[in-house]
């Protein structure tokens, strides 16, 4: 999955993009190909984009969660062919170890028609060529899942492997004679070619066809030799064994033969296998996370309806909390302002989420949205400035990237503005927000602007978006428990948007939320005292 | 030469109870193939077509290290092994069972049948993991495993129920009481035996190494020092036995050493072999054979 000029390293971080690049993973070494080449639809390309979500969505509902399941289990032990198909085609003999994993990939094929040939979004495999293939290979089927250049491919096979048994059993009979007898000379048993002689239990010379390997003080490394018998015999095994081996090489080269003729159609299959892997991945991600179709048109509107974090989301779910899902809209540049812990940079990163998840084509996570396809996803401000150098601070990073982003050029460009100059004074931030602002107005992008500070909406003619907030100041929890305090706020906080059409200095909540957190009494009811004076 | 000896050692394996077998060496070249091949032919002899395969590379004519001649494997038609697809033999055909994705120094492994008898090389899995999955997979296609080990891989031994067999030699000491030394301490770690319920105790996560042993040590503790399983004490040599004489070292999970085989051929020197086979039954106090003199001590 490339980011292109979509994202660059920190917007990757912060709007979770590996989590949805894991999500929408593929099992299958074809899909694992595929998906190296997914890139972000580009504008111009919108419709196509929007089929691609459409086609997602209408595989999730034709298919139940264990339907999709076992196509990913067929999918999942599927082996590479691949790498002998294309040996094939170049080629090469095939190995047993080729023509098993074609022949496994062909079971696939029948499988997965099998499973999902009644779903017209998914398409077939099991092709023409892929009978042919699998026929070819079908003598070979060993038990149920084997392969074996077996004698049914060519009675001249099983000729030459009779003969290869008896030239054999000849040499193993005459190798026992020879064993027999120097054992009987020994007077005790040997087996295999080396073997140790005492010197304390040798009456006299060693036996006749016994090599001496290696002599110690107290015993004979020795080994038994080949006599004319021996020699014989072996010379008519090895001349049966290679007439066994030319024979099972010429039935490799017919099989491989075949392979070779449907090569085209057969890296097809495998090719659409890949598509599957990514069609099924992304629809369990459709089902799994109540994605919608986004409208994907030439209009730069952004708006969603009931969106989602899903990353969130699931981190709430295992907490046994849930997430209140937001609605956007954003045909300008805006500023979104609430109280601390109220969700202004979840809504940053939702909107950003579902963006990205537009771009590729993807359902999102919303009730409905209509997204444009965007040159570039910026995140701006919290959370980008760990990773620049170490020599800069925290507002001299938010500005380097600032200025490197607004050096690149983009036509259509998303701006998320996470708390931006929130790190100098309040008045220069705000100037400095308003300015950037109307700078990104100037060059079309849609941007959002999450921040504390006072008047920036106005002051830059944006659209004004606000958090609820809390619905009254919560009691703080008998014990200091930080995620029974998490619970308590989740339970008093507003966390819908709505638009601010008059403005005025809004509450942020902060002392009472410090105080839920566990400031001490004392220190809070001083700052209320400050905030009086 | 070692038909008595391999029955002898698979009756002592088969006699714990457990279908797979390791034979683990002292060192490099100290008759682990050849032990392999005795308890092979063993099996063969019984009517039991094993499972084989090797951490590591094993069976090759020409030793990679040492570009010395190595001990081969002549395997029989209905043995299964797990070995690399890049050292398969191409003719004689085998039949080819399973694909896996574990990846060994000559490729992908793959588990086959031998259908004609032919020297096979055993190319296995390098990692302990990769060597239990190839272990429980031989299973499936054979009553009973044999694995060609490797002192270095002797976590491979951990979590498996297996019979083990400790090969010394020659090759791998400088002086035979040099060889009898690693040898009895070898066999005294692998043998640590089970902690009794209920003693008291101080369990060690992870590897007892030398350092927490010389601490324990150090602290004289008198409590049993408890590891998961007798791979887990990374010591060797002197080392080992003399924490294992000062600490009541106890496991639990033991493993089932059943015999120690002798090759007294060294490839720079030899030893007495009488000598060796008595002396290393003497130290380690186990069934001791020697496959190329067919002894037992």
């Amino acid at each position: 999955m490339k980011h292109g000029e979509l994202l660059d390293d920190l917007s990757v971080r912060a709007l979770d993009a590996a989590w949805l690049r894991d999500a929408l993973a593929p099992v299958s070494p074809y899909g694992d190909r595929a998906y190296l080449a997914v890139e972000p639809f580009r504008r111009g390309s919108e419709g196509q984009a929007q089929e691609h979500a459409a086609r997602i969505v209408r595989l999730a509902r034709a298919l139940d969660a264990a339907r999709l399941d076992a196509v990913r289990e067929v999918l999942r032990n599927v082996p590479d062919a691949s790498p002998a198909i294309a040996r094939a085609s170049m080629g090469d003999a095939l190995a047993d170890a080729n023509l098993l994993e074609l022949q496994r990939f062909f079971d696939a094929c029948e499988r997965l028609d099998g499973l999902v040939g009644d779903c017209f979004e998914l398409p077939g495999v099991a092709s023409d060529a892929v009978r042919a293939s699998a026929r070819a290979l079908e003598l070979g089927r060993s038990g149920r899942f084997g392969f074996y250049v077996a004698d049914a491919f060519d009675e001249r096979l099983a000729g030459a492997r009779a003969a290869l048994a008896r030239a054999q059993a000849e040499y193993d009979a005459v190798r026992g004679r020879a064993h027999a007898a120097v054992a009987a000379t020994l007077g005790r048993e040997i087996a295999g070619n080396e073997f140790i002689v005492m010197r304390a239990d040798l009456s006299g010379t060693l036996p006749a066809g016994v090599r001496v390997v290696r002599e110690a003080p107290t015993y004979i490394l020795c080994e038994l030799d080949a006599d004319e018998a021996t020699l014989g015999a072996l010379a008519r095994r090895d001349e049966a064994a290679a007439a066994v081996a030319q024979e099972e090489e010429l039935i490799r080269e017919r099989l491989t033969a075949v392979i070779r003729a449907h090569a085209a159609a057969l890296d097809l299959a495998t090719r659409t296998f890949g598509e599957i892997d990514l069609l099924v991945a992304a629809a369990r991600f459709a089902q799994a996370h109540r994605c919608a179709v986004p409208a994907i048109g030439e209009d730069a509107t952004f708006s969603f309806r009931g969106g989602r974090h899903v990353a969130l989301e699931h981190e709430l779910q295992r907490e046994g909390r849930a997430f209140t899902p937001i609605d956007v809209h954003l045909d300008d540049v805006a500023v979104l302002t609430g109280p601390n812990m109220g969700g202004k940079s979840v809504c940053l990163r939702t909107c950003g989420f579902i963006a990205l998840c537009a771009a590729y084509g993807l359902p999102v996570p919303a009730m409905e949205a209509n997204v444009p396809l965007f040159d570039e996803i910026v995140w701006l401000g919290a959370g980008t400035d760990v990773e620049m150098g170490g020599l800069l601070s925290s507002f001299a990073r938010e500005v380097v990237r600032l200025r490197d982003a607004l050096a690149r050029p983009r036509e259509r460009r998303l701006v998320l503005l996470d708390e931006f100059a929130r790190t100098t004074t309040p008045r220069e931030g705000r100037a400095l927000l308003v300015a950037v602002l109307e700078r990104l107005r100037a060059t079309g992008a849609r941007a959002l602007a999450a921040t504390h500070l006072d008047g920036v909406a106005p002051a830059a003619g944006a659209r004004h978006f606000a958090v609820r907030g809390l619905r009254g100041i919560p009691h703080r929890p008998a014990t200091d428990d930080l995620h029974a305090a998490l619970v308590t706020l989740a339970a008093s906080m507003d966390y819908a948007i709505e638009e601010v059409t008059r403005e005025a200095t809004r509450r942020s909540d902060a002392i009472a939320l410090a105080a839920l957190l566990g400031l001490d009494d004392a220190l809070t009811a001083s700052a209320y005292d400050a905030l009086e004076r | 030469m070692h038909a008595r000896v391999g029955a002898s050692i698979l009756q002592l394996a088969q006699a714990t109870g457990t279908s797979s077998l390791f034979v683990v060496g002292t060192g490099k070249n100290v008759g682990k193939t050849v032990t392999m091949r005795a308890i092979y032919d063993a099996c063969v002899a019984a009517g039991v077509l094993p499972g084989l395969t090797s951490i590591g590379r094993d069976g090759e004519a020409i030793d990679m290290g040492d570009a010395q001649p190595k001990p081969r494997l002549f395997l029989r038609p209905g043995t299964v092994i797990a070995t690399a697809r890049d050292v398969l033999p191409r003719s004689p055909a085998s039949e080819m069972l399973a694909l896996s994705p574990l990846r060994t120094a000559a490729g992908n492994l793959v588990y086959v049948r031998v259908r004609s008898d032919a020297y096979y090389e055993l190319v296995g899995p390098p990692t302990a993991s990769g060597i239990r999955e190839a272990v429980a997979m031989l299973r499936r296609f054979a009553p009973y495993v044999i694995v060609d080990g490797a002192i270095d891989r002797i976590a491979a031994l951990a979590g498996g129920e297996d019979a083990v067999v400790v090969a010394c030699g020659a090759s791998a000491a400088g002086t035979l009481d040099e060889a009898v030394a690693d040898v009895r301490a070898l066999v005294r770690r692998l043998c640590v035996a089970r902690v009794e319920p209920g003693a008291p105790h101080v369990r060690i996560d992870g590897a007892l190494t030398p350092g927490i042993a010389a601490e324990l040590m150090r602290a004289d503790e008198r409590r049993s020092v408890v590891v998961r399983d007798p791979t887990k004490i990374a010591l060797g040599g002197r080392a080992a036995l003399h924490a294992l004489e000062r600490l009541d070292v106890r496991c639990e999970r033991p493993l089932n050493v059943v015999a120690v085989t002798v090759s007294s051929a060294g490839r720079d020197r030899s030893f007495e072999p009488g000598a060796l086979l008595h002396a290393v039954a003497e130290a380690t106090g186990m069934p001791t054979f020697d496959v190329y003199a067919a002894q037992a001590a």
